[in-house]
């Protein structure tokens, strides 16, 4: 049943087609008890009256229809907000579950910087333990210097005897010319050697 | 034989001192090495003097009398060749004459009928 059939219009103060109270009031509640207790609710149908509303009714009336207008205005962007944000949650999720850890750009940064300190660390100690062992070779190659020089001495001396008994032979090489006496003592020092190797 | 060893053997040989003999004598055919003893002996010979000739021929146990064969061969051989045997004859014939071993004088009875057949 529409409004308009029973020939009401808003705001037209007219007889209450379901009048079922034997006073004319527009309450239909009015004589209505429950148990005894009758309900002590106003006429709002008989009471509602267009009241003159003051100037700061107004306004304040403008504000809440403003700030209703301006709510109605932020409910959609903000459920689009949170929808976005629950997406993007979503999205993150699935991002964060499909996604390597050293892909992420923060990530790969900071993996990049700390495999750079690990690799300049390892570096550090590698040039440390080439060092180490530089040194170490080198504190070998001074002993060994030493033990060179010694065996070099040793050499040089069993050379320079070495030398001078073939320059002396060569220089006491036999002629007609050698002394008997130098004959002599060339024989007994072939003798001497020759004692010494057997 | 040590090649400084016939070196000085032949420096010894071709000397006119006769201090080279002695040397020869008393390193050579005294030496243990019956190559040295054989080198030496002909190296005796060839100077073709009597003190050198003496030393290989009157000698017990040297030159002609050596006990090792070769180098008693070898020393003959070297007599054999000289091209002036006439002090190895006067020396051999003292010696058969006039030496106390006999064995000495049958080693240069020896060697003096090998040089009158040669």
């Amino acid at each position: 049943m529409r409004i308009d059939n029973l020939g009401l219009k808003i705001g037209q103060k007219s007889v209450n087609p379901f009048k079922t109270s034997r006073n004319s009031t527009t309450n239909p509640f009015q004589n209505v008890s429950f148990e005894g207790n009758t309900l002590e609710c106003a006429d709002v149908f008989e009471k509602f009256k267009p009241k003159n509303s003051s100037k700061f009714k107004m306004i304040s009336a403008s504000v809440v229809g403003s700030m209703n207008k301006l709510r109605s205005r932020f409910t959609e962007p903000i459920v689009n907000f949170v929808n976005r944000v629950r997406e993007n949650v979503s999205s993150a999720w699935d991002y964060a579950k499909n996604t390597n850890i050293s892909d992420i750009a923060g990530i790969k940064n900071i993996s990049e910087a700390w495999n750079n300190t690990m690799n300049r660390d390892v570096l550090d100690i590698g040039k440390d333990i080439s060092n180490s062992i530089s040194g170490i070779g080198k504190n070998i190659s001074e002993k060994m210097s030493f033990l060179n020089t010694d065996v070099l001495d040793l050499g040089k001396g069993i050379s320079e005897k070495w030398s001078n008994l073939i320059s002396k032979i060569n220089h006491n090489k036999i002629t007609k010319d050698t002394s008997v006496n130098e004959l002599r003592a060339m024989w007994e020092n072939e003798i001497a050697l020759e004692k010494a190797v057997a | 034989m040590n090649k400084n060893v016939a070196e000085i053997i032949d420096a010894l040989a071709a000397h006119q001192d006769n201090a080279s003999i002695e040397v020869l004598e008393e390193l050579g055919t005294n030496s243990p090495d019956n190559e040295v003893r054989e080198y030496t002996s002909r190296a005796l010979v060839r100077k073709n003097v009597h003190d050198s000739l003496k030393i290989v021929i009157i000698n017990q146990g040297k030159g002609i009398n050596d006990l090792s064969p070769a180098v008693a061969m070898s020393t003959i051989n070297e007599i054999l060749a000289l091209k002036d045997k006439s002090e190895v004859i006067r020396i051999l014939d003292d010696t058969i004459n006039m030496h106390s071993d006999e064995a000495v004088k049958e080693n240069a009875r020896s060697v003096k009928s090998l040089l009158a057949l040669s």
